[in-house]
C-alpha cells in the first residue's frame, strides 16, 4: 500500500533570496531518487508539504511549472519552526517532500478563455506556476490574452524580479507589475492593485480572473472585477488553513464539509459562497 | 452464517485458548476501571462488564504512534524507515456501539484516494469479536437513535449474545470464521435464534432515552450562524475530554521528536476543543474561540461526516455524556438544535 505520509527524499539545488527584507526565499528541490519524479506530476495550483526531519512539515503551494523537468520550486516566507529552519539550509542540504497535494487551478475549465491574473505580495508563488505553464512553447495556444496584474508593497518586495523582466518583453503576456510606493530607482507604475485593476480594465468576455494576494487586497480588488462583469463562477482564489495530514483525514482545514487541503485549495468565488465564512 | 451455542461458564477458556495462539485485547478490570488490554496467561477477561472507561479505537489508531524514524547523516537527516507492520490479533468483547465506531472511521481512513496505511494495516489483522448488550448497561446509552443497536452485529466479525442459559456466537465475516474452531461444535438452531430475536426486541426497549439525531442534519444546512451557538460552550472547559474518549473522534496532530541524531515522525490524538487545534503561524484562527470549536465538534458529528459519508459520526455509547466535567450533554444539544 502506497503511503501518502511518508515523504520523498530531496536535495536543495538552488535558494534565491527574492526580497530585499531577505525573507522570503526560493526553493529549489531535485529529488534522491530520480524515479520519484515521476511519482510527482503535479498541475499548477496544488501545493507540497515541505518536509525537516527534527521539525515538521509545512504545507506551501508549488511555485515551479510542470514544464519545468528536474525539479520543483517553493517559495517560502520564513515565518514559523519549519520555515525558520528552511531558512537556514544550503544548497545541499537533504529533506523531504510530500505530495502534489490538493486540486489545481482548473486548467481545462481556463483553456480557450481570456485569463487575469492579480497577484499581490508574496501570494504570487501558484500563480508563477500557472503563468510559466500558460506561456511555455505550445501551450500558449490553448489560452486566449492573459493579462497579468501583480504588486507589492515596495521594489524591494516584487519577487521573481529576472521573470518579471523576461515576460514584460513578450507581447504575448499583458504584464502590469505595481508598488505601493515607488523609491528612487523606481521607473514602473505606483498604485494599489485594485486601481490598476480598474485601470487596466479587463473585459470580462469569455474571461477568467485568477486571484491570491493578502484578504485586504481581494476584498478591494473583487469589487472592480463584479464591475467588469466577471461572474462568481469565472473569479477563481485559493485558500489556506493550518493543515497537517495534507489528504483530509487530521480534521482540522475543513470549512464547512469541504477539507482546505483535499478538496481545496483551489475554490471559485461561487463555490466560496456555498461555503461557511470559517476561514 | 455459522453459528454456534457456548455454554456460559466456556467463553473464558475459549477466549483464553485463542490468546494462547494470538494476541487477544480484552476487557479486564484495571482499580475501578474497565480497559482493553493484551490478555496474559492468568488474565480473566470480564464478560459481563457494562462498557470499557476508553473506546477501543486506540487498536487501529493510536494515541500516539511512529509514523516513520530518520537519522542524522552529513547530508542533514535522513529518512530511515516507517514503522513496523502489526501483527494478527483479536479484539475481543467489543460493545456493539463501539464495533460500528470501526465502520465509522473505516469510512475516513479507508477512503478510495488516500489510504492510511497505519490504520488499514491494523484493522485487517484485526478480528473483532462483538459481545452484544441484552441489558444496554447505562442510562446514557442511546445506540439506537444514531444507527445503532445493542444487539447489532455492524462492525463485528463474531457477534456473541447472552441467551441467558448459553452464548450465541455468530460468524458474521469470513475473518470471524477462521476462528470457528475454538467455539465447539454445537451449531445454533431456530429457538437460539428466537431467543436472540427476543433479546434484542427486550434490548431495544431498554433503551430509554430517543434523540432527533437523524432530523437535524437540514436544520444544521441553514444555521451556520445561528444565535443557539452562543450557548452551549459556555461552561466548557475545553480539556477535550469528549474528543479522546469518543469511539469515533479521529483528529488528529503529527510532531516531530528528535534526540542525538535519531528521530521519530509521530501522530497524536489532537481535539477540535483545543485553541491551537487550528492557529495559524500568522496568529490567525479561523475558530477563534470555544463557540467556533464546539460548532465544529457539533456541525463534524451531525452534518459534515453525514455530507462526506452519509453517515453520523456518533455511536450512541454515552462516553461523553458521563465523563464530561462540566455536564455538556450531546443528546440535550442535538434535541436543542432540533427544535432551532
Amino acid at each position: 500500500m502506497e503511503n501518502p505520509y511518508i515523504p520523498y527524499p530531496v536535495e536543495v539545488i538552488k535558494i534565491v533570496t527574492e526580497v530585499d527584507t531577505k525573507d522570503i526565499k526560493t526553493f529549489r528541490f531535485a529529488f534522491v531518487n530520480k524515479e520519484d519524479e515521476e511519482k510527482y506530476k503535479y498541475i499548477p495550483g496544488q501545493f507540497g508539504e515541505l518536509s525537516i526531519f527534527g521539525k515538521g512539515e509545512s504545507p506551501i503551494g508549488i511555485a515551479s511549472s510542470p514544464t519545468q523537468p528536474g525539479y520543483v520550486e517553493f517559495t517560502v516566507q520564513k515565518a514559523g519552526v519549519v520555515t525558520s529552519a528552511l531558512h537556514e539550509m544550503e544548497v545541499g542540504t537533504r529533506m523531504g517532500l510530500r505530495g502534489p497535494l490538493g486540486n489545481s487551478w482548473p486548467i481545462e475549465f481556463l483553456e480557450g478563455k481570456n485569463i487575469v491574473i492579480v497577484g499581490g505580495g508574496f501570494a504570487f508563488t501558484t500563480l508563477r506556476s500557472l503563468i510559466n505553464y500558460m506561456i511555455y512553447g505550445d501551450n500558449r495556444k490553448r489560452f486566449g490574452k492573459i493579462t497579468v496584474v501583480y504588486g507589492a508593497r515596495n521594489p524591494g518586495l516584487l519577487i521573481y524580479k529576472d521573470e518579471l523582466e523576461a515576460w514584460g518583453q513578450r507581447d504575448d503576456i499583458d504584464l502590469n507589475v505595481t508598488v505601493d510606493k515607488g523609491d528612487s530607482t523606481w521607473k514602473g507604475r505606483e498604485g494599489f492593485v485594485p486601481t490598476v485593476c480598474k485601470e487596466v480594465a479587463p473585459s470580462s468576455e469569455n474571461a477568467v480572473t485568477v486571484i491570491c494576494g493578502p484578504p485586504i487586497m481581494i476584498r478591494f480588488t473583487l469589487p472592480v472585477f463584479f464591475d467588469l462583469g466577471f461572474s462568481k463562477e469565472n473569479i477563481i482564489t485559493s485558500l489556506e488553513m493550518r493543515m497537517k495530514c495534507g489528504i483530509g483525514k487530521c480534521g482540522r482545514c475543513n470549512v464547512g464539509s469541504k477539507y482546505v487541503c483535499k478538496d481545496g485549495p483551489v475554490f471559485s468565488l461561487a463555490e466560496l459562497d456555498k461555503l461557511t465564512k470559517e476561514y | 452464517m455459522e453459528k454456534r451455542l457456548i455454554k456460559k461458564d466456556a467463553l473464558t477458556g475459549i477466549i483464553g485458548k485463542i490468546a494462547a495462539d494470538t494476541t487477544v485485547y480484552a476487557p479486564v478490570k484495571v482499580e475501578d476501571n474497565v480497559l482493553f488490554k493484551v490478555l496474559e496467561k492468568g488474565d480473566e477477561p470480564l464478560v459481563t462488564f457494562a462498557n470499557s472507561k476508553n473506546a477501543p479505537k486506540n487498536f487501529f489508531f493510536p494515541r500516539t504512534e511512529v509514523m516513520l524514524r530518520y537519522t542524522r547523516t552529513t547530508k542533514g537527516v535522513e529518512f530511515s524507515g516507517g514503522e513496523k507492520e502489526a501483527g494478527e490479533a483479536v479484539l475481543f468483547g467489543v460493545r456493539p456501539c463501539d464495533a460500528r465506531s470501526f465502520v465509522l472511521l473505516d469510512m475516513l481512513f479507508d477512503q478510495e484516494k488516500y489510504k492510511d496505511p497505519y490504520y488499514i494495516d491494523k484493522r485487517q489483522k484485526t478480528t473483532i469479536v462483538s459481545l452484544a448488550c441484552p441489558h444496554p448497561p447505562y442510562a446514557t446509552c442511546f445506540c439506537t437513535s444514531v444507527d445503532g443497536h445493542p444487539v447489532s452485529s455492524d462492525g463485528a466479525d463474531i457477534l456473541i449474545v447472552d441467551l441467558g442459559s448459553e452464548y450465541l456466537a455468530e460468524f458474521i465475516t469470513a475473518k470471524g470464521e477462521k476462528l470457528l474452531k475454538y467455539f465447539g461444535d454445537v451449531k445454533a438452531d431456530a429457538a437460539a435464534d428466537q431467543k436472540k430475536e427476543a433479546i434484542a426486541a427486550q434490548a431495544e426497549k431498554e433503551i430509554k432515552v430517543q434523540i432527533p439525531a437523524k432530523a437535524i442534519k437540514p436544520i444544521l444546512d441553514v444555521n451556520f450562524e445561528h444565535p443557539f451557538w452562543n450557548t452551549i460552550h459556555q461552561k466548557c472547559l475545553a480539556c477535550g475530554t469528549c474528543t479522546y474518549l469518543c469511539p469515533t473522534c479521529h483528529c488528529f496532530d503529527i510532531s516531530d521528536e528528535m534526540k542525538s541524531g535519531d528521530g521519530r515522525r509521530l501522530r497524536n490524538w489532537d481535539s477540535c476543543m483545543f485553541p491551537m487545534f487550528t492557529k495559524e503561524t500568522s496568529g490567525h484562527n479561523p475558530r477563534m474561540s470555544q463557540k467556533e470549536r464546539w460548532r465544529q465538534r457539533a456541525m463534524h458529528k451531525f452534518k459534515y461526516y453525514v455530507d462526506n459519508f452519509n453517515a453520523i459520526a456518533c455511536v450512541g455509547c454515552g462516553r461523553c455524556v458521563m465523563y464530561c466535567p462540566v455536564n455538556i450533554d450531546i443528546r440535550k444539544i442535538v434535541t436543542d438544535i432540533s427544535k432551532l
